[in-house]
């Protein structure tokens, strides 16, 4: 593309912004801005003069009069986000008292209200339980022996009530009841300290508050179009995010029609977050979809043929929220990802991440605001990134060494004080070296051969700070169509320009960038609730809440039928719903007399919805679809919310059925048991000792020699005289699992020692773990045997216990190799992340200090891994039965 | 209370501003004029110390309402700004500016002369900063129409000269013109800023008498001086000055060379090569490669047929003579892992060879000899070209064949 031959003249000067800033309501009109020769007009011995703003431009008209929504509302319940009174404090006295201020005052007492009342357990579980009994919620007095440890709070509770009457009344003395409660209980009586807990709430409201002043994390908006291959057939697919959560992509094929409706059913893909940003763009033919939500960005590939399945191609994982994803026009595959840490990425499908820069600081003075954004530029190896001050271009191939500041917030491009950068955006398929330049009130256009100096600058005039823009190239000796959306107030703004104009004095060559026609707004999705039928009030608040939800994304396309020319525009809204609305190219016409829809407009009152004339479908077809897309809503409302019981896990994934399976019939153990107690209780006797074998004479234990010093045996010896033996038995054993208990966590502090840091997941596993180790331990501790003393042990107890004879294959006490192996865990169904796990543990035991009882391997193997093989399982069936030391 | 009427008429003020506001962007003029005549009340009471006042406000729509009034004429224009001007004293260079610009753009030259006149004259109290480059500029936009004049003057000397016929009255007035035009127009190109028109103009004046060495010393400083932005229409007047002047073919390499360096994408840039290629210094045809290939790079010359027959006949110059192969390999380096995908890919082979054959055979040659011959974009286009038997695509197919081991030595 030609450099234009001539720009409108314009001063430069560096530094700072000058003018004062400020919302300005007309600021966009009546403003030429400069003008440049064109050469001589026709024939004329006069020059002709252009403007940068004022040009002719297409005449472009609404063909209804609302927009119409394209896609039956979703089953499920949307959750509107909070809105200002929910959050703000509204008091009488304190509105009085913020007049002057404009901050506004968060009620955060309510919020922390809320929060007890609704999450009691949460907020004072473990106390409310203990002092249940200590508090009297009732009217009557209280008697004697209970005044002394009960409270009666029925008292306390008509202080607050009246304490919330006179919200804000100063005096305090009133209340010393309350306060004196509070002081006494502020500090036990939460189960988060409330300070804690406070800071949290605080924090959170504050995020909230500034999310609904300005949410930047919907920059780009989350819809796209991709027409189809050849653009000529009147088939696209609308790419756009769903569900309750909005975690659902969606691809769905729309049929531009009269009114475009969907054909098909969409493909569909859940993601584990909600979708923030869809961008797409086409390179070779093919579509590249990427997806960004706060912590994950994707990117699919739709072929281009109609009909073809979008294929998931990558999915990359931050640790900081990302704030941009931007497919690239010229490479397949190539994106370009930022995060809120100040990070830029080239993202390559086939070669992976390229850190670009990391410069949690901003670019050209300071800003707190840690949304960064980037993009393509006419050079495929160039990116620009931005942020609130500024873009600059950087090359991927030395972003340290080459780069050069595109846009700047100051006089350069005479912005205003406090103006930040909203939406940049590439116009490539406009024009391949110019860009968008979107702040909260200007729109810019830049090109990067003349950087910092803006070639087109126009006041937009909107509301809110445009998120969305969307570019519909014109082609040759037409104008590009550019539209703005912003997201809280739903507007959306239609603006034309010219890259260039054939500029005669130029010798015929291109001549710079102007703005065409006047600006034109088009219609919002709220706007279409005074056409929808009348409802029930409650009903009619629900679909005007639903309507008025922020704008979510922007897209659009041209379509060329014959000499009919139409635009057709869908805006996504954050409730998932998809509308859309046509404009009909009306061709160049002597000024009309004023259109009917000029007569019918008092201020405030609606134009009424009558079909145009003009319109070939009236108000019939848009009626019928007002009324479906109804009908489906309120039957999404019927539906029964989902979650109305407490949520509930799933345990067949934790454990096999096995696992959860008691022993199949009463053991032994418990027949024995059951058989004394009704001889017990037919004997009319009673039972001293549950030990089931104390009815025999406890065998000598042989195997204490093991562990026992030169004084072992006389202990043992003066506790058997004294007759409680069993308790020094007990002692022993108990002890060797409180040494064994100690060399573990030992054992355990020196391995993280040494790993020095992993990972948050790997740390979680192995405390994990660790915590079981413990427990199974302690569990089975005093069942600790030396495996000398098994089969004693198998003698002596039933021979009805049913356990596979243990003399056949006597466990081994080391874990010998040949079951530590990777490849031998692998067989036994051992997942791979617990096999390091499984041989730490084992290890312990095999290296493990001098313990008298050694457990056998496989007998520790079930303890970790309950759903591990059968062979393992059934060699430690002995345990449960063991007849001999159950507790 | 006093306090509340003036609450409430603030209220209403801001309520009619969001009427007008939404008529002018629904195109509603007559509905939007309707409202103004009633917003015309808030002059009356303007308490406000917004940086955008009520008249500015009045100023605007009305401007805004009257370009595209079915009903309005010129003559009504001219009368609101004449009300306009004399109601916003801070804003009155502004609107007189745009005034003109008005009056230009709709062929009045005679009047926009005169409102510049006018305007040039008034003086109202200190001069702000932002008064001062306004009236700058409107004494810019006054040498500019001189600048007319004075060339509309020369024109009917020339004519009139061909006849053998002169006219020293014209011949003066012309003169009166050029002085008036050059003390204005050199005025404002002494500030930073970008003033191509302005520029272009004082150029042509001062050539016309002969003062070369200014007019140099113009372009020079508009091209040079840091304080101004990098403009790359600067390098090309001075660039064209310098032709103009036939000076060496160095100096005008060089005037390049820094063209090439801001804007490696500038259409100068094939000019550029082809100077550069012509040379007979082995370092300016390296640099010509160079600046063939950076252009390459950008999406806007993906397609440019010119750009692409230079770069494939200096490569096949350089192949062909063997020498210098590390030339075209230096500049493969940095590009070999995005070019066969950006400008190689299977799909614009197709495309390409749909589009415009000779581009294709330029494009297949570069392939052919940068991937081999068994890249996808050369293999499909001479496959393409051997099937419909074009003599030109046999030869490619030859030449590429005969020197495959070339891509070795470049890519090795």
């Amino acid at each position: 593309m030609e450099f234009p031959a001539a720009l409108f003249p314009s001063y430069f000067t560096p530094g700072p912004p000058r003018e004062e800033g400020g919302p300005a309501p007309v600021a966009g009109w009546g403003e030429h801005g400069q003008v440049l020769e064109a050469g001589p007009g026709r024939r004329q011995a006069q020059p002709a003069f252009v403007p940068r703003r004022g040009a002719t431009g297409e005449r472009w008209e609404a063909a209804e009069a609302a927009a119409v929504p394209v896609l039956l509302p979703s089953a499920g319940c949307w959750i509107p986000s909070p809105a200002p009174q929910d959050i703000l404090y509204r008091s009488g006295l304190c509105r009085k008292l913020q007049a002057g201020k404009s901050g506004a005052t968060l009620d955060f007492a309510k919020q922390l209200g809320h929060f007890f009342v609704d999450h009691p357990e949460d907020a004072f579980g473990s106390l409310g339980r203990l002092l249940h009994k200590n508090f009297y919620l009732g009217n009557a007095k209280l008697k004697r022996p209970a005044r002394n440890s009960t409270i009666r709070m029925t008292a306390l509770v008509e202080d607050i009530n009246r304490l919330e009457a006179r919200r804000g009344c100063p005096r305090q003395h009133l209340a010393s009841r309350l306060r004196w409660f509070s002081h006494l209980c502020r500090d036990w009586l939460f189960e988060v300290p409330l300070g804690l807990l406070a800071d949290c709430l605080h924090e959170e409201l504050v995020q909230q508050w500034s999310n609904l002043l300005f949410d930047d994390s919907l920059t780009g908006g989350a819809l796209a179009w991709l027409p189809s291959e050849d653009g000529k057939t009147s088939v696209g697919r609308l790419v756009h995010p769903g569900g309750q959560a909005m975690n659902h992509l969606y691809f769905q094929d729309v049929v531009l029609e009269e009114l475009p409706h969907a054909r098909g059913s969409p493909a569909q893909f859940e993601l584990s977050g909600r979708i923030r940003q869809v961008a797409a763009a086409r390179v070779d033919g093919q579509d590249f979809v990427g997806v960004r939500s706060d912590y994950h960005c994707g990117v699919w590939r739709v072929p281009g043929k109609t009909g073809a399945a979008p294929a998931p191609l990558q999915v990359i994982r931050t640790d900081v929220p990302a704030s941009c994803l931007t497919v690239s026009p010229h490479l397949a595959g190539e994106l370009s990802v930022c995060t809120q840490s100040g990070t830029v990425y080239l993202w390559s499908v086939e070669t992976g991440l390229q850190q670009l820069r990391h410069d949690p600081q901003t670019m050209f003075f300071r800003d707190h605001s840690p949304w960064r954004w980037s993009d393509f530029t006419a050079h495929p190896r160039v990116l620009s990134c931005a942020d609130r001050t500024g873009l600059q271009c950087l090359d991927a191939r030395a972003p340290k060494r080459c780069h050069f500041d595109l846009f700047k917030v100051g006089e350069e491009a005479g912005c205003q004080q406090g103006e930040r950068v909203v939406l940049p955006m590439y116009l490539g398929r406009a024009h391949p070296s110019q860009y968008l330049v979107t702040t909260q009130f200007s729109m810019y256009v830049l090109d990067e051969r003349l950087p910092l100096v803006p070639v087109l600058k126009w006041a937009h005039m909107m509301k809110a700070p445009p998120l969305f823009a969307h570019l519909m190239p014109g082609k040759p000796g037409r104008s590009h169509k550019v539209l703005l959306g912003a997201s809280r107030t739903q507007e959306l703004l239609l603006l034309q320009y010219w890259d260039s104009f054939w500029g005669v004095s130029s010798g015929g060559s291109q001549s710079a960038c102007q703005l065409a026609g006047t600006p034109q707004k088009l219609h919002s999705i709220a706007e279409c609730l005074q056409h929808l039928p009348t409802q029930l009030p409650h009903h009619h608040h629900l679909v005007q809440q639903r309507l008025s939800a922020p704008a979510a994304g922007l897209a659009a396309t041209l379509q060329e039928d014959g000499p009919c020319k139409s635009m057709l525009i869908f805006q996504l809204s954050e409730a998932g719903d998809v509308f859309c609305q046509r404009l009909i190219h009306k061709a160049a016409q002597p000024p009309a007399p004023p259109s009917r829809d000029e007569a019918t407009t008092a201020p405030g009152s609606s134009p009424l919805f009558e079909a145009p004339a003009s319109s070939p479908h009236g108000l019939g077809t848009v009626a019928l679809w007002y009324r479906r897309w109804l009908r489906a809503l309120s039957r999404a409302w019927r539906e029964p919310p989902r979650h109305t019981w407490p949520p509930s896990l799933s345990q067949r994934r934790l454990f096999t059925r096995r696992d959860l399976e008691g022993p199949a019939g009463p053991s032994s153990l418990q027949k024995q048991m059951r058989q004394r107690l009704r001889q017990a209780m037919q004997e009319g006797s009673r039972i001293q000792c549950w030990e089931p074998l104390a009815l025999q004479p406890p065998p000598l234990p042989q195997t204490l020699e093991l562990a026992g010093g030169p004084d072992a045996l006389s202990n043992r010896l003066t506790a058997a005289w004294a007759g409680d033996w069993d308790q020094w038995w007990e002692d022993r054993t108990s002890f060797s699992v409180a040494q064994r208990q100690r060399a573990l966590r030992e054992r355990r502090r020196r391995q993280k020692r040494a790993q020095g840091h992993r990972s948050l997941s790997a740390s979680f596993t192995s405390s994990l773990t660790y915590q079981s180790e413990l427990s199974e331990l302690s569990d089975v501790g005093p069942s600790a045997l030396s495996p000398g003393r098994t089969p004693i042990l198998s003698q002596e107890g039933s021979p009805a216990a049913g356990g596979p004879p243990l003399r056949s294959h006597p466990p081994s006490p080391v874990p010998d190799e040949a079951l530590l192996s990777s490849q031998s865990l692998r067989c036994r169904g051992i997942p791979k992340e617990r096999r390091k796990t499984l041989r730490d543990y084992l290890s312990v035991w095999a290296e493990g200090p001098p313990e008298p009882p050694e457990l056998p391997g496989s007998q520790a193997s079930q303890l970790c891994f309950p759903s591990s093989q059968s062979q393992l399982s059934s060699a430690s069936q002995p345990r449960r039965k063991r007849p001999r030391m159950g507790f | 209370s006093s306090n509340e009427h003036k609450l409430n008429f603030k209220k209403s003020k801001e309520a009619c501003l969001s009427y007008i506001q939404d008529a002018l962007l629904q195109k509603q003029w007559k509905r939007a004029a309707e409202f103004l005549t009633c917003y015309v009340e808030s002059l009356e009471k303007d308490y406000s110390r917004e940086h955008i006042g009520p008249s500015e406000m009045i100023w605007r729509i009305g401007t805004e309402i009257l370009w595209h009034h079915s009903q309005s004429r010129m003559k009504e224009f001219n009368c609101f700004m004449e009300q306009i001007k004399t109601l916003g004293v801070k804003r009155y260079l502004k609107v007189c500016l745009e005034h003109v610009f008005h009056l230009l753009c709709n062929g009045q030259i005679d009047e926009a002369y005169q409102n510049l006149s006018l305007a040039e004259s008034w003086r109202f109290g200190e001069q702000t900063a932002i008064q001062d480059k306004e009236i700058k500029l409107i004494q810019a936009y006054r040498g500019l129409l001189d600048y007319c004049s004075w060339s509309k003057q020369k024109k009917i000397l020339l004519e009139h000269g061909e006849d053998g016929f002169e006219d020293l009255a014209v011949e003066q007035e012309m003169h009166s013109y050029f002085r008036k035009a050059a003390v204005n127009l050199k005025e404002i190109i002494k500030t930073p800023g970008v003033w191509d028109v302005f520029v272009k103009c004082y150029v042509d004046l001062l050539e016309f008498y002969g003062e070369h060495n200014e007019a140099r010393q113009v372009l020079n400083e508009y091209a040079y001086n840091s304080k101004f932005p990098a403009n790359p229409n600067a390098h090309v007047y001075l660039y064209q000055f310098l032709k103009r002047q036939s000076e060496s073919k160095k100096s005008l390499i060089s005037a390049l060379k820094i063209l090439h360096d801001i804007v490696p994408s500038h259409e100068l840039m094939i000019d550029f090569n082809t100077m550069l290629q012509k040379s007979k210094k082995r370092k300016k045809r390296q640099l010509g490669l160079e600046v063939i290939f950076a252009a390459l790079d950008y999406a806007g010359w993906k397609e440019n047929a010119k750009a692409w027959s230079c770069l494939a006949r200096q490569v096949k110059q350089i192949v062909i003579s063997e020498k210098h192969l590390n030339w075209i390999k230096q500049e493969w380096n940095s590009r070999k892992d995005w070019w066969p995908d950006f400008h190689f890919s299977r799909y614009l082979a197709k495309r390409n060879w749909q589009e415009n054959k000779s581009l294709s055979h330029d494009k297949a040659l570069v392939a052919g000899i940068l991937l081999g011959k068994d890249c996808k974009y050369f293999k499909y286009v001479s496959h393409k070209g051997c099937k419909a038997r074009l003599k030109r695509f046999r030869m490619l197919k030859k030449f590429v064949t005969r020197h495959n081991p070339v891509y070795l030595r470049i890519s090795g």
